[in-house]
């Protein structure tokens, strides 16, 4: 046991000392991505407008004017103390468009997630249980479509049919805007607060809300769990421990649900966090399309109006998620599965 | 039956509870509340423009000054139209010398917190906008001015660096929009997460960044009530998102901006009004005079005898633009058609054939033409197709178009292109404001066109002391720059709102002045 608990450590502290260099490239890489972008950022985001004298203060305020290398320095001193800067459009702290963008963004891949693990779960179990029936050609069929199908794609055909045609659900934003003025935001996260404020009325608008963007960005995702789940199912459904159930006499209905689907649902757990990149990926193209006010749909504006300082803030927090989550999964297989610390 | 079996059904049970009990209270909350009340005395406006710093002393863009323009006032103000009226003044008068002019302010006005308008706010709020030197450039507006002087509680003097006859149309401008000096800073910005305070229709009572702007009209405003009691603007990144919300009614109206494709459409769709008035956007082409081969006046009259104007305006823009012959645009006092007079209406091919030829020019003469893809819209790369086969199709150019994002385009495009798309929308709504920047030497699009006659002609101007006079100074400046064509104007934008059919008041607002006075609008 002893043993067992050493390599437990010393494969997690090596994966923590791994995720050191990892944030170093990441920020290398932003770093000198947004100083090899052609054109003045500066003068651009200030619409054109300002003289040159103002501009260079701007340069020197922000210590643009410095040598790189120290420009470099300063950067990473900063984010070492949480300092991601702030916007040179509207001089907003990039830690607040964490903190308010954030929760929406938040909200929008949690519900995705349940509805990409529900969808997954049930067509991929579906599909694997009644293995090359129509309802597995079906699932599979279907599973192909929406992960192959362009987010914003998939989003548009949504709010045409359930927004525009068939008028049964709104088409932008995180609720109407009525709603959002009216609303307390104690967590940002809309359906926390109108829970708390007990405002049934506004729970309904800001759900109505979510679905069309939750369901499209959901969908993409239940893609990959579909064709996962579907053929964990058919080889956990091969294996002895099945055979055996069913040659002991346990009824069909106990030996798929107690014993396959669940050794099956296994491998989703790690599936489920590496996928979060691509949920976040795919939240800032569902944040556009839908007026979602997350941090995607603030990146696509910053970027739109070259504020270089908001930009680089924004992709470094991005980045760091990503890092977090790749780290917490790895400690999480870890502690699942012996094999992999050996 | 197992005891795992009725846990599920309890827990089932109890899910089914917990919903009808949620169904129940959300209809009898949406019945205690007024939520149909509050819907009927709040309008909605979606807008694709974003928002700096809504504090006037560093703001200078259109999307921040649509909210400033309800929040606060200035001296002078276009509040009915584009007849420039005195606003929080009573009027201003100049001395003699047009250097100084006194201005006597209103009594009785009252900031949106309470507070007393007097003398002191007015310096205050000329005195930061200087001092703070923001980084927007809104302050290059009072580079006129040295100084301001209180005498008394309500009378303002200005000292003007040299003579101006148009200081009331800079009174007008944000520049000059009146903040209290108890709440506002001197010397740095309040920023957006601060509240903010005017004497204007409407007060700012929540902001959240890209989200929404939510006003209330202003009890202690001087003028009569807003016509909507509330008031939301809500931001939208893709115009196509917002006509989606427009048609199903999530807003009631929107302004700005379609695509001229989109407009066209919602010209068609039922429960939605498009509503066009008088603009003053502009749209031109500038060229370097000082470099082959546009150092060649002939070249320069060879593309105004040939610019599209009529083609661009219907295929492009599907009539959302008209034909413009001046850099001034139609509608504002002095304008003059001067390109027309000049080069004709339609474009001419012999004409430009015969000032190539006269001139010696071998054709096809070889250009680079510069245009920029996103910030004036997607329009611009099918406008630029259109300029491009025109000039091609007469056979006396051979055009290779070129774009740049507009942040390596913008700065002092003049220096780096010979030929190259710009567009405007004014300070003030003058001619002025259509001249004196794009004509007087080390202009801010550093094209290098200096000739003295123009730079005499925009001094005098500045110093005409009778609009007649003014407005003549003015005329004869177009004509010398059709002469000179340092720039080819070709389109004047019309400005476009869209709002569903129950919204009233919004043609009120449509004019030269190119301000959206939400105060007039209302729905029944």
């Amino acid at each position: 046991m002893a043993g067992q608990g050493t390599s437990l450590r010393v494969y997690l502290l090596t994966r923590l000392a791994l995720a050191v260099p990892m944030v170093l490239i990441l920020l290398t890489f932003v770093f000198l991505l947004m100083r090899v972008a052609p054109g003045d950022p500066i003068s651009a985001a200030l619409g054109g407008h300002a003289p040159q004298s103002v501009i260079d203060d701007i340069k020197h305020r922000l210590g643009f004017d410095k040598p790189t290398y120290e420009q470099y320095g300063n950067y990473l001193w900063d984010v070492v103390r949480g300092n991601f800067g702030t916007t040179i459009t509207d001089r907003r702290q990039v830690s607040d468009i964490i903190l308010t963008n954030g929760a929406a963004t938040l909200e929008l891949t949690f519900f995705a997630m349940i509805v990409a693990v529900l969808v997954g779960v049930v067509i991929g179990l579906a599909a694997g249980r009644f293995r090359d029936t129509p309802i597995d050609v079906g699932g599979r069929l279907f599973g192909i479509v929406v992960y192959a199908t362009p987010v914003f794609f998939l989003g548009l055909m949504a709010q045409l049919l359930f927004g525009s045609y068939l008028g049964w659900l709104p088409t932008s934003g995180r609720a109407s805007p009525i709603t959002q003025a009216t609303l307390q935001t104690h967590t940002n996260l809309f359906v926390v607060d109108s829970i708390i404020d007990g405002n049934w009325d506004a729970l309904k608008d800001v759900i109505e809300h979510l679905i069309l963007p939750a369901v499209t960005l959901g969908l993409v995702t239940a893609g990959v769990f579909i064709r996962l789940i579907r053929v964990n199912v058919i080889r956990t459904l091969k294996d002895d421990y099945i055979e055996a159930a069913r040659a002991r006499g346990i009824k069909e209905h106990s030996v798929l649900y107690r014993h396959a689907f669940k050794n099956a649902l296994v491998p989703v757990i790690t599936v489920v966090g590496l996928t979060l990149a691509g949920l976040l990926g795919g939240a800032v193209l569902t944040e556009t399309t839908f007026n979602w006010p997350g941090i995607g749909h603030s990146l696509v504006l910053y970027l739109e109006n070259r504020d270089y300082a908001a930009v680089q803030g924004i992709i470094v927090v991005f980045g760091l998620v990503i890092v977090v989550v790749s780290v917490l999964i790895d400690f999480v297989n870890a502690f699942i599965d012996p094999r992999i610390r050996y | 039956m197992s005891p795992n079996r009725v846990t599920w059904r309890l827990v089932g049970m109890a899910a089914l509870v917990v919903v009808v009990s949620a169904a129940a209270a959300s209809v009898a909350f949406a019945r205690a509340t007024g939520t149909h009340s509050t819907k009927a005395t709040t309008l909605v406006d979606g807008t694709t423009d974003s928002v700096t710093n809504i504090d006037p002393a560093n703001e200078y863009d259109f999307g921040t000054f649509t909210l400033d323009v309800l929040i606060f006032q200035g001296l002078y103000g276009f509040p009915h139209g584009t007849k420039l009226e005195p606003v929080l003044a009573t009027g201003c008068s100049p001395r003699p010398t047009l250097k100084t002019w006194v201005c006597t302010l209103r009594k009785g006005i009252k900031f949106s917190d309470g507070s007393t308008f007097d003398s002191a706010d007015v310096k205050w709020s000329f005195d930061r906008v200087i001092k703070i030197h923001g980084d927007q450039g809104i302050y290059a507006l009072l580079s006129n001015l040295q100084s301001t002087s209180v005498s008394g509680p309500y009378r303002v003097v200005f000292h003007l660096k040299s003579p101006q006859s148009t200081w009331p149309f800079i009174l007008a401008t944000n520049a000059g929009y009146i903040v209290p000096s108890d709440v506002y800073p001197a010397d740095k910005i309040r920023t957006n997460d601060e509240s903010q305070v005017g004497t204007g229709p409407y007060k700012l009572v929540k902001y959240t960044p890209g989200q929404q702007a939510v006003f209330q009209a202003n009890p202690n405003y001087r003028g009569p009530k807003a016509k909507s009691e509330n008031l939301i603007i809500n931001y939208y990144s893709k115009s196509s998102t917002m006509k989606l919300a427009l048609q199903k009614g999530e807003i009631d109206m929107a302004f700005r901006d379609f695509t001229p494709t989109e407009l066209a459409s919602l010209g068609k769709a039922q429960g939605i009004r498009v509503h066009a008035g008088n603009g003053v956007v502009i749209r031109y082409l500038v060229f370097n005079p000082t470099r082959a081969p546009t150092n060649n006046v002939a070249v320069r009259k060879a593309i105004a005898y040939l610019m599209p104007r009529q083609t661009i305006a219907n295929r492009v823009y599907h009539g959302s633009v008209q034909p413009l012959y001046s850099m001034v645009p139609a509608g504002l006092p002095g304008h003059t058609d001067a390109f027309a007079q000049m080069y004709g209406r339609a474009p001419s091919v012999a004409k430009a054939r015969a000032v190539l030829k006269a001139a010696g020019v071998t054709t096809p003469v070889k250009i680079d033409i510069w245009w920029t893809p996103s910030h004036y819209g997607d329009a611009s790369a099918d406008e630029y197709a259109e300029i491009q086969r025109a000039f091609n199709g007469s056979g006396l150019f051979q055009v290779t178009l070129k774009s740049a994002e507009w942040a390596q385009y913008s700065a002092e495009p003049g220096k780096r292109y010979n030929v190259f798309q710009l567009g405007w929308f004014p300070d003030y709504p003058d001619g002025e404001d259509y001249i004196v920047p794009f004509y007087q030497p080390d202009n801010f699009m550093a094209n290098g066109y200096n000739n003295p006659k123009m730079t005499a002609l925009i001094k005098k101007e500045y110093a005409a002391k009778t609009t007649a006079k003014r407005l003549a100074i003015l005329k004869a400046a177009q004509v010398l720059a059709a002469k000179d064509v340092p720039i080819v104007p070709y389109w004047q934008g019309k400005m476009i709102a869209v709002s569903r059919t129950n919204v009233r008041g919004i043609d009120k607002t449509l004019d030269a002045a190119f301000q959206m006075r939400f105060w007039v609008i209302s729905k029944s």
